[in-house]
């Protein structure tokens, strides 16, 4: 299985696909009369946020990255569920990371901080970490510019 | 279930990712950070692209926050401030 030339793709949706996401989410909240309670702020923010994450996990392709599902499977244990993912087709090879006698382009030390900011990190290997990071840090520039369009939306004029 | 096994095993070693593709992996990180996206005529080395990297993560996940504070308070009040905010504000059924 030549994986090596494969070409790596990081595409990732329109930003309507997370404002869709993300305006349903916030929807949900509001029925649950989360905006209602004028003191209870830091538990509004927390769940805004919880929220912002969970639906960017989902509009970027819920199952189909590492870090989505990691994401998602974290915010489900927060909840007491259970989160089952459909197999995936491909089988990926999450080596516990080995100390390699090859000289890496990229240190391990170096990798370390990123596994712990990607969600999912720490299970993947060198290459397949910066392929999520790309993706993830494409979805997180989107919501945060989904976030900001909403703002300024908002704000008083 | 041996099978399977050894499949895996094949995978493994399948797998190994080339270092060209991992200096691949760099320049697309590279570009996709503002920081160095300005120098993308010059070669820098990967342990800085990781490193901002990690800055650049770090700060989306602090915007992340405030803007979650902005919105709290904003989605709080009720006042329609101006068109745009009474149509967001349907959009969320208030």
């Amino acid at each position: 299985m030549a994986s090596a030339n494969k070409p790596i793709n990081t595409d990732v949706p329109e930003k309507d696909v997370f404002a869709l996401h993300f305006l349903q989410s916030l929807s949900n909240l509001r029925r649950q009369n989360t905006f209602n309670s004028p003191e209870k702020t830091n538990d509004r923010v927390k769940k805004i946020k919880k929220v912002a994450y969970v639906s960017m996990a989902r509009a970027a392709g819920g199952t189909n990255r590492l870090w989505s599902r990691a994401l998602l499977r974290r915010a489900a244990k927060e909840n007491n569920k259970v989160v089952r993912f459909p197999r995936r087709k491909k089988r990926v090879t999450c080596l516990r990371r080995r100390r390699s006698n090859r000289r890496d382009p990229v240190e391990e030390e170096e990798a370390e901080r990123l596994r712990n900011l990607v969600p999912g990190g720490g299970g993947m290997e060198i290459s397949k970490l910066m392929e999520e990071t790309a993706h993830y840090i494409k979805c997180l520039s989107m919501q945060v510019k989904v976030m900001q369009c909403l703002v300024d939306g908002l704000a008083p004029k | 279930m041996s099978s399977r096994r050894s499949s895996r095993l094949r995978q493994s070693g399948s797998s190994r990712i080339s270092d060209d593709q991992i200096a691949d992996l760099v320049t697309k990180l590279q570009h996709l950070i503002p920081e160095l996206r300005r120098r993308r005529s010059d070669k820098v080395s990967a342990s800085k692209v990781l490193q901002e990297t990690c800055n650049y993560i770090r700060n989306l996940h602090r915007e992340v926050n405030d803007l979650s504070d902005r919105l709290s308070e904003l989605l709080a009040s009720t006042d329609d401030n101006s068109a745009e905010a009474a149509i967001i504000r349907s959009l969320l059924n208030y």
